[in-house]
């Protein structure tokens, strides 16, 4: 994985209070994105394809047993049938999800089922109370470090929305930080739950915060609430983080250190997590953002060809 | 896909996640229907298509230098055949009910809808912008102002045969934009497009008369915008042009057309320099988002200046670069582009201006890099007389008053945007900023329920909104038709240069009494020292001498009303009501003097005397009342958000007195014009300005703020001249002769003023006298213009 993680800064209230954003220009701009032209062929297939390996293929439901874990696993080892990547040239590529997301208690099975595949993919683990994260510091931190200890390389922990909400910046910091240490070797995913949040304005100083606290991920949302990914808010979160690479010259950042950024969306029954590179950090990313949400959008076909 | 980049495969997109190549459109439509057509295009005369031979044709060429069609260029039997079909379109449009005009808009709608895919390929053919939505939206706006004409328009009646002419680098949105409001008020329409527009709105005019547009409503000449512009314009069917497009073109035609007897008004919509201002208040990614979209799109109209709070400048500029690092190089129209561009960096570069660019431009070629120019000079060329390119200039300014200070400087008035999240301090920008368009936390919104008259330089009427409608309508109780004339060879370096004769004592015992003007609140003698006689009404003897004002007058005059008419436009509408109900109150007070100076300078009798003070009484007060009625409102506009419009003053007025009832036509004009909150200056006839000046005691009684109303006496001429060449002065009415009238159209040009030309001989002899509220509304209409804010929400 990579080397170069986001070590966070000391948290900046002024600049978390200074964020302004205006809810229409954002819509504005994320109506003029869409309206944009789909990708044809061959880009639809490489956007596609980019957008499976960010994928986090999850299952995150109470009836979770060591077989489906085992499914699941293969699954994301093998997302696209061998002809259809023959066909397109990139049966030797490695074209894989880009992690398995379970359950802290399933980590251990889903650990064992990769190992006996062969395969590296990492093993993501949702923490600290996933979805609500209204439990005790104490238990979600505990959750954080088993989860680990069981071998999850990356843990997705859920922010805690009362404090998001009524604005205790501070306390949501001192948290997450606390979380980042708990993780240790581990990737720190933070899920913001936009869902939850009651505007973009809150959005933008929660994905700040994430970042400042140092988190390698910022993801929109659980899957569990009403609403999850929506374009706009992909918006506002990935200019927070070419705010936050503005400001420490450093892209919160996963996959071969490129820039990346979470947005959740409800796919079939399963919660699927992209992780996107090189998203709008570059300043040319609209299109780019596009792509995804094209890929989003499209990636059910794609699912139900695969499955 | 194209065949040509295929050698990509799928794992190099993978890995460089970039952007397919953009596909050249579709234009097999808009092919077929030039093909139809033979590729060469005639007129759209009386409902059909017209192709006489032997005319001059010009060619027209797509982006990449390819034949698309030819056009061809009318001669003096065109007009002629043209105008005359325009006429029966009139008599056909008249025998259309409301109801009927507002069916063919609507049916040009769904006929839109139908060939929306052709017009919108032709277009992109013909290198114009334009969007079928707009235009459908255009067509259910008037249409639903046609059906409600005679309801909520009463008393008014479409003005004639409208002449509407484009530029070449217009838009077929801002060219609809007069021509269809024309068409809903009830008015056959010649239309003469910029070349580029034309093979479009001949496919529109065809598309109209399929909708039911009677034969000769709407007919399309083609040529050169100006010249054929000023053929068309001296046709004496043609009551009204009006001009969009470029300024040049547009003055040019003002010149052509000067002492045609015809108004002519002008909206230069192509290549205005609109402030984009950044508050630290501002989201800013949106702003810089929206900034590099308004600045650098291929089809851009206006030029827009970036202002930036100081304190943001390094967020601005930091965003700015990443998002300029992506943007390929734009197309120019010709290499003589090219360099006129380098020009501007180059001289940008030289005043201390830093670069954003995201590659070197290339070292030849018709392309560009989109290219930021930070700490631009304010008065440097690519800010003033901005070239093509696509350049933006980047200004920091400290705070609000700074901001507005610096988005007022430059001669254009077009539209601004501004960006802040705080409400008090968007509006009070909107509101100080003198442009037409106000586009808050947005830009380039264009919706023609939202009234705009371009301010200073950018324009001479109001287009969009009910207001936008006026151009279009006469008052029907007034149905004087216009009087076409032939331009006079007039010496216009020359006019109004008289050298008054030198005073000598008179030998007779009664010595006619010297009066004074009043400028700046004070009695006062012309600057030049000189009076000149006023005759009495045989011309035998003088009656009185009066200042013998010029040039310096007017100045003197301007520059005490420019201290005023800000705060007078400020004042609350009943502060400004009730000055007005005391000047009523000072005339009462002083009728004697007033009744004695008309019936014995004036030649009329006591009575008449009477009654013309007893109505000028009422005047006044029917506008004082009419002071705070005159308001904008919000307005229908069909996204979420407050669209609101504004009537503002126009700043200062020169208004040339008639002949007939000199003070109830004096107290007409000035208490339009300070109803609305201008300050004026009164040029009393010249063979009786004794009225007039006997008033002045009456404005002293009053509490008109001192230099609101300034009176200047002297040659009519000469002071139509310095009313004309003064840079402030906004509009002009004038009542005179032709002389004068041809004067004012071909001066007033550099900065445009709005005129409103009349002719006692034209108007009926009660046209002071009876108070028609259409009248008066016209009056007023001419005393304001209207500025529209946009702020959306979400």
């Amino acid at each position: 994985m990579s080397v170069d993680r986001n070590p966070g800064t000391e948290l900046d209230c002024e600049r978390i209070y200074r964020v302004r954003v205006n809810t229409q220009s954002v819509l504005h701009r994320s109506n003029t994105l869409l309206q944009l032209k789909e990708p044809h062929t061959l880009w639809k297939c490489a956007w596609l394809l980019r957008g499976v390996s960010c994928i986090d293929l999850t299952t995150l439901s109470g009836d979770d047993t060591p077989s489906n874990v085992h499914r699941l696993c293969l699954k994301a080892v093998h997302p696209i049938r061998d002809d259809l990547l023959q066909r397109m040239d990139m049966h030797h590529k490695g074209v894989t999800t880009a992690a398995v997301c379970v359950y802290p208690s399933r980590v251990a099975d889903a650990v064992k089922s990769l190992k006996a595949a062969n395969s590296s993919l990492p093993v993501a683990s949702v923490a600290t109370g996933f979805p609500a994260g209204q439990t005790p510091l104490e238990t979600r931190l505990q959750e954080v470090r088993m989860a680990v200890a069981d071998g999850a390389s990356e843990i997705d922990v859920v922010i805690n929305r009362t404090l998001a909400l009524t604005g205790q910046w501070e306390v949501m910091y001192d948290e997450l930080h606390q979380f980042r240490a708990a993780c240790g070797e581990a990737h720190m995913k933070t899920i913001l739950a936009v869902g939850d949040l009651n505007s973009f304005s809150c959005v933008y100083r929660a994905s700040m915060v994430a970042m400042m606290a140092g988190s390698d991920f910022i993801k929109t949302s659980t899957g569990k609430e009403t609403v999850n990914a929506t374009y706009p808010v992909a918006i506002v979160m990935a200019r927070a983080i070419r705010d936050y690479f503005l400001f420490t010259g450093y892209k919160v950042s996963a996959n071969q250190g490129t820039a990346a950024h979470h947005t959740h969306t409800n796919l079939c029954e399963t919660c699927v997590c992209l992780c996107v590179g090189g998203l709008q950090t570059s300043g040319g990313g609209s299109v780019q953002l596009r792509s995804l949400c094209v890929g989003s959008a499209s990636l059910k076909k794609s699912w139900d060809m695969i499955g | 896909m194209a065949g040509s980049t295929s050698t990509k495969t799928v794992f190099e997109i993978f890995e460089s996640m970039e952007s397919p190549p953009t596909a050249s459109p579709s234009s097999a439509t808009a092919q077929a229907w030039l093909e139809q057509r033979s590729r060469s295009l005639g007129f759209f005369i009386d409902g059909k298509f017209v192709c006489p031979v032997e005319r001059q044709r010009c060619d027209l060429t797509d982006s990449k230098g390819a034949a698309v069609c030819s056009t061809a260029c009318a001669e003096d039997e065109d007009v002629s055949q043209c105008c005359s079909s325009a006429l029966d379109g009139l008599t056909a449009m008249c025998s259309l009910t409301c109801d009927q005009r507002a069916k063919v808009l609507l049916r040009l709608a769904s006929v839109l809808g139908q060939h929306g895919q052709c017009v919108s390929e032709l277009c992109g053919l013909c290198g114009v912008s334009t969007s079928p939505s707009v235009l459908v939206r255009m067509l259910q706006f008037y249409s639903s102002w046609a059906q409600l004409r005679d309801t909520l328009i009463p008393g008014w009646a479409p003005i004639g045969v409208v002449a509407v002419i484009s530029s070449d680098d217009c838009s077929l949105c801002s060219l609809m934009l007069k021509v269809f409001p024309a068409l809903a008020m009830g008015n056959p329409v010649v239309v003469i497009p910029g070349q580029s527009c034309a093979p479009p709105t001949l496919l529109l005019a065809q598309l109209f008369t399929a909708s039911g547009l009677p034969a000769g409503a709407l007919n399309v000449l083609t040529g050169n915008a100006v010249t054929l512009g000023a053929k068309v314009a001296q046709n004496p069917s043609i009551q009204y042009v009006a001009y969009t497009g470029n300024k040049q073109d547009g003055v040019m035609l003002c010149k052509a057309t000067a002492g045609m007897g015809v108004p002519v008004s002008v909206t230069p919509c192509v290549g205005a320099t609109c402030p984009f201002i950044i508050f630290d208040s501002a989201d800013i990614d949106s702003a810089v988002d929206e900034v590099m979209e308004a600045a650098f799109r291929k089809k851009r109209e206006v030029n827009w200046v970036l202002y930036v709070q100081e304190s943001v400048v390094d967020s601005v500029v930091a965003r700015l670069k990443m998002r300029v690092a992506g943007k390929e190089c734009v197309a120019l129209r010709s290499e003589a582009e090219r360099g006129l561009v380098d020009a501007a960096v180059q001289e940008a570069q030289q005043q201390g201006a830093t670069l954003i660019q995201s590659c070197t431009p290339p070292s030849s070629g018709a392309l560009y890099p989109p290219t930021v120019l930070c700490g631009a000079a304010a008065a440097s060329s690519c800010v003033v007389s901005p070239s093509a390119g696509p350049l933006l200039p980047l200004i920091t300014f400290r705070g609000n008053t700074e901001a507005v200070t610096l988005g007022n400087h430059s001669p254009h008035g077009q539209a601004a945007s501004i960006w802040t999240e705080e409400l008090t301090l968007a509006l009070e920008t909107a509101n100080s900023l003198s442009v037409g368009s106000v586009w808050v936390n947005s830009h380039s919104v264009f919706d023609p329920c939202l009234p705009a008259s371009g301010h200073k330089d950018s324009g001479t009427c109001t287009d969009g909104g009910q207001e936008g409608l006026y151009q279009f309508l006469r008052p029907s109780s007034c149905s004087s038709v216009i009087v076409h004339s032939t331009p006079a060879s007039l010496d216009y370096a020359k006019f109004g240069e008289s050298v008054a004769s030198p005073i000598i004592p008179n030998e007779s015992g009664s010595a006619p009494q010297f009066y004074l003007q009043f400028v700046g609140g004070k009695p006062c003698k012309a600057v030049s020292g000189r009076s000149v006689p006023v005759l009495t009404p045989g011309g035998e003897s003088v009656l009185a001498y009066v200042p013998d004002g010029g040039r310096k007058d007017v100045r003197n005059a301007v520059e005490a009303a420019i201290k005023v008419q800000p705060g007078w436009m400020k004042k609350s509408p009943t502060a400004r009501a009730q000055s007005l109900y005391a000047l009523a109150k000072a005339l009462e007070a002083k009728r004697r003097d007033i009744v004695v100076s008309l019936s014995s300078h004036a030649g009329l009798s006591v009575d008449e005397a009477e009654n013309e003070v007893e109505l000028s009484v009422n005047r006044l007060t029917v506008w004082a009342a009419y002071c705070d009625k005159v308001r904008g409102g919000s307005l229908p506009m069909p996204r979420s958000g407050s669209a609101l419009s504004f009537p503002e003053a126009l700043g200062v007025v020169g208004v040339v007195l008639p002949e007939k009832n000199p003070i109830l036509s004096m107290v007409t004009l000035l208490g339009a014009a300070v109803a609305t909150g201008n300050a004026v200056i009164l040029v009393p006839n010249q063979e009786n300005p004794l009225p007039v000046l006997a008033f002045i005691q009456v404005l002293q009684a009053s509490d008109l703020p001192a230099g609101l109303v300034n009176v200047i006496t002297g040659s009519r001429d000469q002071l139509t001249a310095a009313l004309a060449n003064h840079n402030v002065i906004k509009a002009i009415w004038y009542w005179g002769g032709a002389e004068g009238c041809q004067y004012l159209q071909y001066t007033c040009n550099s900065p445009l003023k709005t005129l409103r030309l009349c002719s006692d001989k034209n108007k009926p002899s009660q046209y002071w006298t009876r108070s028609l509220p259409v009248l008066l509304e016209d009056l007023w209409r001419s005393g304001v213009q209207w500025k529209s804010v946009w702020i959306p929400t979400a």
